[in-house]
């Protein structure tokens, strides 16, 4: 099965077309212009990539297998959890959401949830620890300002 | 005699104790990353990097950590070699053909010594090589004008890929992807970018983010997919028994090695694997019929060690000199480089002697410390490997979050690192190298603006591109590196191969 490199050849054509229209839409720089302006460079790239793409689609290399099923559920659940974690940092806290980030992914990686949790908890305490009283940089109370001494 | 007083400086600045310090500190965790299966040197400069910012190290500090990183990761990924016969990163391949036999016959703590010994000797030589041919190259590339430059960072593209690198036309896509995300931003005359209006991408796409995002996350969700490792046999180290009669007489072996593997690094494309992959196959041609490689023998061990710790610091000579990465964790440092403000190549050997001289003593230093430090100390490196993985990576990935967000406190930044992460994950299943990615990224400046000084000297010519005979031959050079690997890659793949019996033949 050759339909990974072409079907990537295909859409990278489409973002080198997309892309080098976008450049030559780029406003003329102050002063007039140049040899090379603003959209030189960016145009040879669109042709580079548009023509190494193309490459691809003509002589594709064989498939690797992706992971449908199980494994892609656990892919997707590790990414939801990284982002998660993003956006619960500054509300929940450092330790909090790192026990709970780090904790599930030891989890979703075949730790018992006890174990898992603990190691996250640790770790996050730690880390938290090390940063604000070592190194002086502020990592985020969250939920657990109160504790914070002045 | 100059470089003599330089160097002589540059051990003023190693041997402040503060940065001896965290070249000690550097060595043990590089040793700590190299030995973990699954985390490369690149990977663990890259977590590294955004905490030597929070730390608020000094350039020549900062750079002499992470220098140390780099060497005790080429260290560490022997450990996991001769212990589980499972190489903590490719370079490492070789020394499990005669390391692991060793470790099965009872002589774990031999194979270990002589492999740091021939690491440390390895790194020696080509560290004097370094010594002596950066300054060289150095001087040569002030002759460079804009026209050689672009040729040069075009030449670095190619060759890249290296000759063992599979689909050269790949490494072609992920520069140009790089390029492209470099373009992000305002460029110098003052135009807006492919910003879209989002304020965080004015000042384009920090290379931090991206490469942390492209190796450490990308490791996670690799690892998550394969589920290697768990349960493996614990190796039992014996009580070490090396006599002096041992050392001397793995010496002519790593001596050539740590040549051989110099020469490796150096040369664009070639890098570590190659360098252990030809220390090998030389010892065996050397030493012939009185030699039981591939049973335990201990030259196989060092020739390969040596070998692979060569090309790490000769590596470092393109780097340094020239500002072009000849391999991934150098790419990795380069990103450092930039980000300190620091332009790497011939200028910096003027501009900023104290640091280039600080990191190559520190690189002599960090061989002295890694070496005491490997010997007495590898029991503890060996329990650390028991941890397993399933703990380990989260906490590193956690680590990587810290590093990111102390940058700049804003967690749009996480939000850009998982997303490289993801783009990293679709590309290595793809096939397609991140480390062009990365180099795109952090040359696609400098090379627009050579471009650009090149066009203005010439009055908007494109022929000065090709107009002097270095550019021409680099242009030359650049040509090879594309098409070399469709016809000797495979050969030598094969042969890889076949040495070391792993991997998929019909995979190639």
């Amino acid at each position: 099965m050759t339909f990974n490199d072409r079907i990537f050849g295909v859409l990278m054509i489409v973002l080198a077309v997309a892309y080098g229209w976008g450049a030559t839409q780029l406003p003329e720089p102050f002063g007039g212009s140049e040899a090379v302006g603003p959209e030189t460079f960016p145009l040879l790239l669109s042709v580079v990539l548009a023509l190494s793409s193309l490459y691809l689609i003509v002589r594709p290399d064989p498939d690797n297998a992706w992971p449908w099923s199980r494994t892609g559920i656990e892919l997707v659940i590790a990414v939801v959890v990284l982002v998660l974690y993003a956006m619960l940092l500054q509300p929940l806290g450092f330790i909090i959401s790192t026990a709970l980030a780090v904790g599930t992914l030891c989890w979703r990686m075949g730790a018992r949830p006890p174990r898992a949790y603990l190691v996250g908890a640790v770790s996050g305490l730690v880390v938290y620890l090390v940063f604000n009283f070592a190194l002086d940089l502020a990592l985020p109370l969250g939920l657990l300002s109160f504790l914070e001494v002045s | 005699m100059e470089t003599l007083g330089y160097l002589i400086d540059g051990f003023g600045v190693a041997l402040a104790p503060h940065n001896l310090m965290f070249a000690l500190m550097g060595a043990f965790l590089g040793t700590l990353i190299g030995a973990l299966p699954g985390l490369g040197p690149a990977n663990g400069v890259a977590i590294l990097i955004p905490l030597a910012f929070t730390l608020g190290l000094a350039p020549e500090t900062a750079l002499i950590m992470l220098t140390a990183v780099y060497a005790g990761a080429m260290y560490g990924g022997r450990i996991s070699s001769i212990l589980l016969n499972i190489p903590g990163d490719e370079p490492a391949m070789m020394t499990c053909l005669d390391g692991y036999p060793m470790a099965q016959q009872g002589k774990a703590a031999e194979a270990l010594a002589i492999s740091a010994v021939a690491s440390f000797i390895g790194s020696l030589v080509a560290t004097i090589g370094l010594i002596l041919l950066a300054p060289l190259l150095a001087d040569f590339a002030l002759t460079f004008g804009p026209a050689e430059y672009f040729a040069l960072f075009l030449l670095a593209f190619a060759t890249l890929g290296g000759i063992t690198g599979k689909n050269p036309m790949k490494t072609v896509v992920a520069a140009a992807i790089g390029l492209m995300i470099a373009t992000v931003g305002i460029d110098n005359t003052g135009v807006q970018r492919f910003t879209f209006g989002v304020l965080e991408l004015y000042e384009g796409v920090d290379f931090i983010i991206a490469i942390v995002g492209l190796f450490a996350i990308s490791e996670l969700l690799f690892f998550i997919e394969e589920r290697a490792g768990g349960g493996k046999e614990k190796m039992v180290v014996n009580k070490l028994k090396l006599s002096w009669a041992d050392i001397r007489a793995i010496l002519p072996s790593s001596l050539r090695g740590g040549v051989l593997g110099f020469i490796a690094g150096v040369l664009p494309g070639a890098g570590a694997s190659l360098g252990s992959f030809i220390g090998y196959t030389l010892e065996k041609k050397v030493v012939g019929k009185k030699g039981y490689f591939g049973q335990g023998d201990p030259r196989g061990v060092a020739g390969p060690e040596a070998g692979n710790n060569g090309a790490s610091s000769g590596a470092l000579v393109p780097m340094l000199t020239l500002g072009v990465p000849g391999s991934g964790t150098t790419a990795v440092l380069l990103a450092l480089l930039i980000s300190l403000n620091i332009t790497p190549g011939p200028l910096m050997f003027t501009q900023h002697a104290d640091v280039v001289w600080g990191v190559i003593a520190a690189l002599l230093i960090g061989n002295f410390l890694l070496l005491v430090l490997n010997i007495p100390l590898v029991g503890i490196f060996v329990k650390l490997l028991s941890v397993p993985p399933m703990y380990l990576l989260p906490v590193v990935t956690m680590i990587a979050f810290v590093g990111i967000y102390s940058i700049s406190n804003t967690t749009f930044d996480l939000y850009f690192m998982v997303a490289f992460g993801v783009g990293g994950y679709v590309l290595r299943k793809l096939e397609i190298p991140l480390v062009p990615v990365i180099l795109g990224l952090l040359l696609g400046p400098e090379m627009e603006k050579n471009l650009r000084h090149a066009m203005d000297i010439s009055d908007g010519d494109w022929t000065i591109l090709w107009d002097s005979g270095l550019a021409i031959g680099l242009w030359v050079f650049a040509g090879l590196g594309l098409i070399l690997p469709y016809l000797i890659g495979p050969i030598l793949r094969r042969r890889m191969t076949v040495a070391t019996g792993t991997g998929n033949p019909e995979g190639d």
